[in-house]
């Protein structure tokens, strides 16, 4: 990759997408051996810099930088100076004299990794930035997807849910468009914004698009609570994966996939987690190998 | 002093410069005419090629003096305006403390009276800007006060602010509304379209200005109130304004920055601070819309918004950053790069909206460029250019999309009465 950061998707060519999942392959193979760890960064100094609570990313992160053998340092933002007042730009300047490589940055705020970017000579990874972007994501969910389609081309995924506030589905919308595989959005009309991407806010309407993944996304609590739905119970019998439609979604053979955390009862019923096509799991052991990926590549410029 | 600006033209508010040597003697303007002799003992600037006119007057500036002064002080906010051109400003009143008592409006025009041109200000509707009692208008009336508004919010309460308006009418006050619905602007960072879904913030719909616009004119037309709409950003907020003057004969006018006629939210980017403010930059639509309301008069008034923050808070995640840019060192320079230059409009605009218009709203003496009048004017030469480097600006900000960049058109004097402000 010729770049120094991984900030977002849109400023991905498809080759290099292409190449970055080439090059997760290998790096999934290793999981399966005895000796999982490769030496490619070692010396390398890999610092996490996380604002919103995180565990699944923060840990695959984590897992993903010690196979390649880096030194892993993960700064304890809610007990350090940050939590005194202290900006993010003055954090940073204090974290250049530490010399990481690689800042993995989470913040709630739309554009802070960017921002970080542009003041640190580190190569910066978002692991997600408010509603705007989560590039490893995206990269894992076609990872996980090529798995299952290997030609990806024409292929459909349908992601249901709050599109307006998630990260997860401006990402992996995007991936997809750019390999060829065509995305259409569903979901209540207060959380589906008008984007160039089909929109629907029926379940059934869009379940006659033949998707061929449906791609849930966590609702989270604070949208009810802030009106854009009402309850819980009515978005689960109107736009969750019900006991009833996983049925429909069996008979059709289509896949299922989620970002996780999951809300059980929300977007989806439990009996989803024992379906044989959920690729749940699938995405967090890929999601270290994707992020291996990243790492390696921004390496590879680099030295 | 005894000046002599030769083979120069005169823009004037009613039609495009005519060619007229100008004859400048202790702070008035002796003579106005073509081919004119030289007067013995004066001065000679040579204007061939180059434009006079009438100093600007900025109805909306931010000077952040009291309480703000890492941003900018009323000094250099006034110095920032005659690099521009502009020979006249009011101020707003959203300082800390709020500009809402005779007290702080004494101390700000005392404040002005050490500046090189007349500094007036506006005062607020309500104390401390809550929207919550009505500030005593009379006494601020008194200080010299010029117009009422809560901006940098609007007035969330339709009942205080149409007993404010009734309170106000026998003090001979006008108003001035920042119009926006706090619930429908949310954060108040971008607006609400393509551009904030691909950036992932949380818009702000036109609809939340347009909303509190056609309500706070209801309330000034019930009420018998001049209410002036300040920095309209939406073609349907313009055609709101006109609809109720037009329509309805409402005494109301609106007003239009600069950055509202030439930018849109594309060109935020990926996240550059320099181009957020509020109301936001809408679409290249609005813009087009906005110029044919500036030229249609539906905008009475040409104003910056001008809104000094430091280097360190523009560079802050694009939500956190503050929203406004400076604007009155580029004003005159950037109408003239993108509009004049481009044989948008003519001069005889930018006089009309940018300098006599405001002062009248104000209820200020006209500045004109006629015989027996004190001198305020300017010499724009069209063919020089600008580049705006920090050390060229005098604000003591430089969050603008102007910033390193070079234009058409350079201001090269100032005059104000007995004094030549500008010479370069």
């Amino acid at each position: 990759m010729a770049h120094k950061d991984f900030l977002d998707i849109s400023s991905l060519q498809r080759e290099e997408i292409i190449s970055l999942l080439d090059q997760a392959v290998p790096f999934k193979d290793l999981f399966t051996r005895s000796v999982k760890k490769v030496p490619a960064l070692k010396g390398k100094t890999v610092l996490m810099l996380f604002y919103e609570p995180s565990t699944r990313t923060l840990s695959s992160f984590e897992v993903a930088a010690k196979r390649l053998s880096a030194d892993v340092t993960i700064f304890d933002v809610p007990h350090s100076s940050v939590t005194k007042g202290e900006s993010v730009r003055d954090t940073i300047d204090t974290l250049q004299a530490m010399r990481a490589d690689y800042i993995v940055v989470r913040h709630r705020l739309s554009g802070q990794p960017a921002a970080i970017a542009r003041q640190t000579g580190a190569s910066v990874i978002n692991a997600g930035d408010g509603a705007h972007a989560h590039p490893t994501q995206a990269l894992l969910d076609a990872f996980t997807f090529r798995e299952k389609f290997p030609e990806m081309e024409g292929r459909r995924v349908l992601i249901m849910g709050d599109i307006l506030h998630s990260r997860v589905a401006r990402s992996t919308s995007t991936i997809f468009e750019k390999l060829g595989v065509e995305v259409a959005f569903c979901g209540p009309g207060s959380l589906v914004p008008q984007t160039r991407f089909p929109r629907f806010t029926n379940y059934e309407e869009a379940m006659k698009w033949k998707p061929d993944v449906v791609y849930l996304l966590r609702v989270q609590k604070e949208r009810q609570t802030a009106s854009f739905f009402p309850s819980d119970r009515e978005y689960h019998q109107t736009y969750g994966v019900t006991d009833e439609r996983l049925k429909q979604i069996a008979g059709e053979g289509i896949y299922v996939m989620h970002p996780g955390p999951i809300n059980r009862g929300v977007e989806l019923c439990d009996a989803v987690l024992d379906y044989d096509r959920c690729l749940i799991s699938q995405q967090v052991e890929n999601g270290i190998a994707a992020r291996m990926s990243v790492l390696y590549g921004l390496k590879s410029k680099k030295s | 002093m005894n000046l002599f600006l030769q083979g120069g033209q005169v823009a004037s508010e009613d039609s495009a410069p005519v060619a007229s040597d100008v004859w400048i003697e202790n702070g008035t303007i002796k003579a106005v005419a073509p081919g004119l002799d030289v007067p013995e003992g004066a001065k000679i600037i040579d204007c061939v090629g180059k434009i006079i006119m009438p100093g600007m007057f900025d109805a909306h500036v931010h000077f952040r003096e009291p309480g703000q002064e890492a941003k900018e002080t009323i000094k250099d906010g006034t110095e920032a305006a005659i690099n521009g051109g502009i020979t006249g400003v009011v101020m707003m009143p959203n300082t800390s403390p709020a500009i809402d008592s005779a007290t702080v409006v004494n101390r700000v025009l005392e404040e002005g009276k050490k500046c090189r041109i007349p500094v007036y200000t506006s005062g607020c509707i309500t104390i401390g800007r809550k929207g919550e009692e009505m500030a005593p208008i009379a006494g601020m009336k008194k200080a010299g006060v010029l117009m009422l508004t809560d901006d940098g919010d609007a007035v969330p309460n339709a009942a205080l602010l149409k007993r404010s308006m009734e309170y106000a009418s026998d003090f001979d006050m006008f108003f001035a509304s920042h119009c926006e619905d706090p619930q429908l602007a949310g954060p108040r960072a971008l607006n609400e379209g393509a551009v904030s879904y691909r950036l992932g913030i949380e818009g702000t719909p036109a609809l939340a200005e347009e909303i509190c616009m056609d309500r706070d004119i209801r309330i000034a037309h019930a009420t018998d109130t001049y209410l002036h709409i300040q920095h309209v950003s939406s073609a349907l907020g313009m055609e709101t304004i006109r609809w109720w003057r037009d329509e309805r004969g409402a005494k109301v006018s609106g007003e239009v920055s600069p950055h509202h006629l030439m930018f849109c939210d594309e060109d935020i980017g990926e996240y550059d601070t320099h181009y957020k403010m509020n109301p936001p930059l809408r679409t290249k639509a609005d813009n087009e819309a906005l110029v044919q309301g500036l030229k249609d008069g539906v905008f009475r008034i040409i104003a910056t918004d001008h809104a000094p923050h430091t280097e360190f808070e523009k560079s802050q995640a694009f939500v956190d950053a503050p929203n406004g840019i400076t604007g009155l060192d580029t004003a005159l320079v950037s109408l003239f790069d993108r509009f004049v230059d481009k044989g948008e409009f003519g001069w005889d605009l930018i006089v009309k909206r940018y300098s006599a218009e405001p002062r009248r709203m104000m209820r200020v003496d006209v500045a004109e460029v006629s015989e027996g009048n004190a001198a305020d004017l300017l010499v724009f030469d069209p063919n020089g250019q600008t580049t705006f480097t920090k050390e060229f600006m005098k604000s003591k900000s430089s969050n603008t999309p102007f910033l390193d960049k070079t234009l058409k058109g350079s201001i090269d004097v100032v005059v104000l009465g007995d004094e030549v402000l500008l010479e370069r």
